[in-house]
């Protein structure tokens, strides 16, 4: 009998200790007094927090059916390791913004996401909003909608027009020909600086590839989508057009690829990528940078003989999404909340002017209600003009080694002088078609 | 009397064991299950794939570089610090009073965070840093530390030996602090030169101590990840990709958790394996030295 007892005892305790560590909530969101409450993590930039906590907070007055909790996406070590992470973990919260295309495919591919246009009302925010052409690219391959879209922001580059005045370039460079002789101009000039300082150029993690390889390929190629489902479509003549221009700035020592603080603002080197998220630093850290006066902002550089003034670029896009492990009363919930934020422009027009970042709508570029914005900060029309032009991320659910294969076969090798271009190439695409079979 | 003990004895143990079935060789069972899967970590349906893991892991660079860079580790790391330590622990030991302070002090690396520590150096190393300034203006020297592959390799290896070097120093100081005075009078007496102190007297009897430091330091070069992930990310080109950056990579970041975790069972025998075959080869030393 003891030894039963003894036996019980062993076995609840390890039970005991095992249902702690994996039990999980039957929480429907909803408690007794019928308040639906929904975790939203909005993305880890503090003018996107407080935009979205003042929005909750607003919606919670109308609606006090409904409590919201804000929280920043932890970035320790990436915001999409940490979404993993909770996915994982069981503690997914019901909806996150800062999603991009190539997320929301390897999460859709694990099913942990609700197809939005499966959703009453989806199709009333989106006509609603004035995206109908915006959303069209995000359609993924199964024919659904996984995100909603909420800002696009076609990037471009920015050049330190002041430095490269001292060095004699009057114009900012718009073709390979004009950059590689800006160049060399600049290093005549001043030899300790660079055409392009920043230590992400010999960097394999994926994602650091939209910021400089798609740029100029997207340019190059004029628009060409590299992975069409899952086969690579990449133009191999704009490719090698863009690793031999890259090879050409590094054989005249235009690249500095060492770690180096914000070597733009400090003027260690005097072209780089630029999303619109960065003025309002700017604004406050580097309030000597002044467009039109000492920077300026440009469409990528293009081969020769292409047109300059219509090059494609790279979409930073992100939007919201909603998790299949949300209850149905907090998917309900979620979309009520998106289809009155997006009802009125007023909370469009409030975005872009708290952050800086273009809303993913058709009209961005005419509404007469953005207007105030272009006024306060004029640059960000460069941004709304070349949404157009603008190329969205692959959706395929391998972005992350597709694109790592970009940096680490092609890209970082050329950067630091280890390959030749064609070489690269063909190593990059012979290592992608491996992984997409 | 005897059954009472044994249950006395098992009853002790029980915590331990509780601990270990949860924390050990549960995920152990399961990380084993998952390598023969496809699970994506976030999925709620995975296949059984058999070998299909393992024998795409034998393939890739990741884990080819995994496998050589935990060599090329401690070829450079376990001398380094290896000497760093037993050169500390001499001068510590040689020291007439407040040795545990100054152990304390070479002890606190340990201790330190691997994250700052690695920023510190990230920094220190910056292209516009004073130190980088001072090589380049008044030396001509241009070094990318981080951007070199032995150079990255060499900079991760000098932080790990920082960092262990009081570590095996309190280990090694020990070891000198138990050789007895008299054997070195009597030495003296047949008439040991000074210079042969050391080869002669106190590296077999502190041989033991060294031992350990040695299985130790072997050991850690299988378990870097946190400066390699903050200050290369494993490259360049592969460089620095170690075992835990590569499980990381492949479970984290692209989600395979079951490609993973075959990775981590192949680190997990390349690791008992290396570890075992090094243990013989020391104790051989030892052995044909007299040491043992």
């Amino acid at each position: 009998m003891k030894k039963k007892l003894s036996v019980m005892l062993a076995l609840t305790l390890v039970f005991t200790i095992l249902a702690g560590c994996g039990s999980k909530s039957s929480n429907t969101g909803t408690s007794a007094d019928g308040v639906t409450t929904i975790e939203f993590w909005a993305a880890p930039n503090p003018t996107q927090q407080a935009y979205w906590q003042r929005i909750a907070k607003e919606y919670e007055t109308v609606n006090p059916k409904v409590k919201i909790n804000v929280s920043a996406i932890k970035e320790s070590p990436t915001s999409e390791a940490s979404i993993q992470a909770a996915i994982a973990g069981g503690s997914a919260p019901t909806m996150t913004e800062n999603i991009s295309r190539g997320f929301a495919a390897q999460l859709a591919n694990s099913k942990a996401l609700v197809p939005l246009d499966t959703i009453d009302g989806f199709n009333d925010i989106v006509t609603k909003r004035n995206m109908t052409k915006t959303i069209e690219p995000w359609e993924f391959a199964d024919g659904h909608q996984y995100v909603l879209p909420i800002y696009s922001n076609a990037m471009l580059f920015g050049w330190r027009t002041d430095i490269l005045k001292e060095a004699g370039v009057n114009e900012v460079p718009r073709t390979y020909s004009e950059v590689l002789d800006a160049t060399k101009k600049l290093k005549a000039k001043y030899p300790d600086k660079y055409l392009w300082a920043k230590p992400d150029l010999a960097d394999p993690t994926s994602w650091k590839r939209w910021f400089d390889f798609f740029m100029l390929y997207n340019a190059a190629s004029d628009g060409n989508k590299f992975i069409e489902g899952s086969n690579f479509v990449g133009d191999e003549k704009a490719g090698v057009d863009v690793l031999t221009f890259v090879d050409n700035l590094r054989k005249e020592k235009g690249l500095l690829s060492q770690n180096v603080t914000e070597p733009f603002e400090n003027g260690v080197g005097v072209f780089t990528d630029v999303g619109p998220w960065t003025f309002s630093t700017w604004a406050e850290k580097y309030p000597e940078l002044q467009y039109k006066k000492n920077f300026e902002v440009t469409l990528p550089p293009v081969p020769d003989g292409m047109d300059p003034a219509n090059a494609k670029t790279f979409a930073d896009a992100k939007g919201i999404v909603i998790y299949a492990s949300a209850s149905p009363e907090q998917q309900a919930a979620a979309i009520e909340f998106i289809k009155w934020v997006y009802s009125d422009d007023k909370n469009d027009v409030a975005f872009f002017q708290e952050t800086n970042l273009p809303p993913a709508r058709d009209d961005v570029g005419t509404n007469e209600v953005f207007k105030p914005v272009f006024e306060k900060t004029p640059v960000l029309q460069e941004y709304a003009k070349a949404i157009p032009n603008a190329v969205p991320s692959m959706d395929n659910p391998k972005f992350n080694e597709l694109q790592t294969f970009i940096g680490q076969e092609a890209f970082n090798k050329i950067v630091r002088g280890e390959i030749d271009p064609k070489t690269g190439w063909d190593n990059m695409k012979k290592a992608i078609e491996g992984e997409l079979q | 009397m005897e059954k009472n003990n044994n249950r006395l004895g098992w009853l002790f143990a029980s915590p331990y064991l509780i601990f270990s079935t949860v924390f050990f060789l549960g995920p152990l069972i399961w990380s084993l299950y998952l390598s023969f899967t496809n699970w994506d970590l976030i999925s709620p349906t995975y296949d059984f794939v058999g070998f299909k893991n393992f024998i795409k892991a034998l393939g890739t660079p990741g884990v080819r570089s995994a496998f050589w860079v935990t060599y090329k580790f401690m070829i450079v790391f376990v001398p380094i610090v290896t000497a760093m330590s037993l050169f500390v622990a001499v001068i510590v030991k040689g020291l007439p009073k407040f040795k545990s302070v100054f152990l304390i002090g070479f002890f606190l690396p340990y201790l330190s965070s691997g994250v700052v520590a690695s920023l510190i150096v990230k920094g220190f190393l910056s292209h516009t840093s004073p130190v980088q300034t001072f090589l380049r203006d008044r030396l001509g020297l241009d070094i990318d530390w981080l951007g070199g592959s032995f150079s990255a390799l060499f900079v991760v290896a000098m932080i790990m030996a920082w960092k262990f070097t009081g570590y095996y120093a309190l280990i090694l100081t020990s070891g000198l602090e138990s050789i007895d005075q008299e054997v070195y009078e009597a030495a003296a007496i047949d008439g040991v030169k000074d210079s042969q102190r050391f080869w002669k007297i106190t590296l077999p009897l502190v041989y033991p101590a060294i031992y350990t430091t040695l299985i130790l330091s072997f050991g850690a070069t299988f378990g870097i990840f946190t400066e390699v992930y903050q200050l290369t990310g494993g490259g360049p080109n592969y460089a620095t990709n170690t075992w835990q950056m590569e499980i990381y990579s492949q479970a984290f970041k692209n989600l395979q958790a079951g490609y993973a975790s075959a990775i981590a069972i192949m680190a997990a025998v390349a690791t008992f394996v290396s570890i075992y075959v090094i243990r013989k080869i020391l104790e051989m030393w030892g052995k044909r030295n007299g040491w043992v």
